[in-house]
This record gives structure tokens, C-alpha cells and sequence, in this order.
């Protein structure tokens, strides 16, 4: 079985079938889908700001980003919850879309680049922590994750228009 | 004064937003960053208020500390927004989920310099009850723009 078969056979499936027809879902899930980026959006730039020396910097940086962590994954969840549901309800159609891989991609590098982040230099924190001018290296993770969500931003835009 | 509009309704076709077709999208996801660090910051304020988060933070430090983000995300949507109108005013004029994104836009922003300002600038702070309260009415219409603004499509799609 090919992927595309893959694809084809979801889509063909009653959950599939009933998200794509009826008239609600795709507005509601988009609507929420949105909102969980305003939410956690803002702890992930307040977040980097922090380790970039922007923002909040008489605040140590693990107690910043330490207090937003459980509204971050709760943000992320809805996020990816109803982004798993949208990709239900039109599999054929995101399959021929270039943005949605993209999406995926982008995805992939902002978890690893939090990874390299969380198990790399902020191990490391407690030697940092207080200080107004971070390590070089936390400070490039930081901007990676800016720009990469940007990205995502754009991509994720992107799949509706193409 | 008609010739005036008519010949801004001729202009259109000359607006870049409407001569390349990728820069509305391009304008309306930094449109989407813009108002992501506008209602994220402010919804951090909104849950500080509440005592959801960041409660190691007085509420009046936090405050001052994600006002400049918040009037960059204001500024970045007061520069992208207008620039989107202008593609098409005479639609977005007659779309009711634009004229319910405005109103709630007025209100939301009067109301974030004056009560939750207030709220958050008070030496001693009010008693949990009213700081949710308030951040609760602050959430309530930044979503009524966010809803207001995602029907803009929505409306369009179904005429």
C-alpha cells in the first residue's frame, strides 16, 4: 500500500467523510487551532526574549521559562489535537499540498531545536541563570526558534492559500 | 468627492497588493505574528491577573515587562491591517464579521489602557475576584477580534 493509498483510504473514512461535509468542524477546529497559537505564541516570544537578554531580565531564566512551561504544553496540545483533526478531514488535499509538508518539516526542526535546547546548554542553566547576558549558544537556539516559528507561521498560512 | 473615490477605486488595480498575488499572504502572516505577540503577551497579563501563571511575578513588574511587546505587536498590526483593507475597502466595509472585528477592536484596546492598566499598575494589589474579572472581559474581546477577523474569510468564502 502506497502512501497515497494511505491517504486516500483515510479520507475515505466515516470520521473523514463527516468532518469534510458537515458545515461546522473545519470552522470551529481552524478557530481553535488559532487561538492556541495567540496563547502559547506569546510564553515561546517571551520565552526566547528572556534568553536573548530582551526581556524580563532581572528574572532568571529558568524561573521564566519554568513558569510558562505547563501553559506551553497545554497550548501545544490543542494546537496539535485540532491540527491532527484538520489533516483528517482533507488528507487528498493536503497531500498534494506543498505547505502542509513544509508545515511537517518546520514542525520537526522546531522540536528538535527546543530538544538540542532543553538537553544542550540549559542543562547548563543554574551557571547562567542570572545573568543579563546569556551563552552565545543559548542565545543562537533562541533565535532559531523565532525564526523557525515565524516560519511555521507562514507555511501553516500557506496551506490554505496553495 | 466621488470623483475622488472613484478614482481611489481605479488606484486599486496599481496597489501591490492586488498586482502580485503572493503579497497579501505574505502581508497577512506577518498580519498572524503581529497579533500572535499582541494577544499572547496581553493573555499573559490576562492569566498573571488571574493568578493562573507567572505567579512568582508581582503583577505590576510583569506589567512593564511585556508592555514594549505588546506595542510592537500593536504597531506591526497597525502598519499590515490598514495595508490588507486597502486591497479591497469596499468589501471589507460590507463584511459584518470586519465591522464586528472593529467594534470589538475599539473596545478591546480602550479597555486594556484603562482597566487592565489600572488593574495591573495598582501599588496594592485588588483582591483575586476583580483581577479576573477583569482579565476575563480583556480575554473575551481579544477573542471577539480574533473571531471577528477569521469570519472576515468565512463570510467571503460563502458569498
Amino acid at each position: 500500500m502506497s502512501f497515497h493509498d494511505a491517504a486516500q483510504w483515510l479520507s475515505d473514512t466515516n470520521l473523514s467523510t463527516n468532518l469534510r461535509e458537515a458545515p461546522y468542524p473545519y470552522v470551529v477546529l481552524s478557530t481553535i487551532h488559532v487561538l492556541s497559537i495567540a496563547l502559547f505564541g506569546g510564553m515561546i516570544a517571551m520565552g526566547n526574549l528572556r534568553v536573548l537578554g530582551y526581556a524580563m531580565r532581572d528574572v532568571p531564566v529558568s524561573r521564566v521559562i519554568g513558569q510558562f512551561r505547563p501553559w506551553k504544553w497545554t497550548g501545544f496540545a490543542i494546537l496539535a489535537i485540532t491540527g491532527v483533526f484538520l489533516t483528517i478531514s482533507e488528507p487528498l488535499d493536503l497531500y498534494d499540498n506543498v505547505y502542509f509538508w513544509l508545515s511537517l518539516v518546520l514542525l520537526a526542526l522546531v522540536g528538535l531545536n527546543a530538544w538540542i535546547f532543553r538537553y544542550g546548554i540549559y542543562r547548563r542553566v543554574a551557571e547562567w541563570d542570572t545573568s543579563q547576558v546569556t551563552p552565545q549558544s543559548a542565545r543562537r537556539w533562541a533565535w532559531i526558534s523565532i525564526v523557525l516559528w515565524i516560519a511555521l507561521v507562514f507555511a501553516g498560512r500557506a496551506i490554505a492559500f496553495g | 468627492m466621488i470623483a475622488a473615490l472613484t478614482q481611489a477605486a481605479s488606484d486599486l488595480s496599481h496597489n501591490p497588493i492586488n498586482r502580485w498575488v503572493w503579497v497579501f499572504p505574505v502581508v497577512e502572516s506577518i498580519h498572524i505574528c503581529g497579533f500572535t505577540l499582541l494577544v499572547g503577551t496581553v493573555a499573559i497579563l490576562d492569566l498573571r491577573l488571574s493568578d493562573l501563571a507567572l505567579t512568582r511575578q508581582s503583577i505590576s513588574q510583569l506589567a512593564a515587562a511585556l508592555a514594549p511587546w505588546i506595542y510592537l505587536g500593536i504597531a506591526v498590526q497597525f502598519i499590515t491591517g490598514p495595508y490588507l483593507f486597502s486591497s479591497s475597502p469596499h468589501d471589507y466595509i460590507h463584511n459584518p464579521s470586519f465591522r464586528m472585528k472593529m467594534m470589538f477592536l475599539a473596545a478591546a484596546l480602550i479597555f486594556h489602557f484603562t482597566a487592565v492598566r489600572a488593574t495591573a499598575n495598582k501599588s496594592e494589589p485588588l483582591g483575586v475576584g476583580w483581577r479576573r474579572l477583569v482579565a476575563f472581559i480583556s480575554i473575551a474581546l481579544w477573542m471577539g477580534v480574533i473571531f471577528g477577523g477569521l469570519g472576515i474569510g468565512f463570510w467571503s468564502v460563502n458569498d
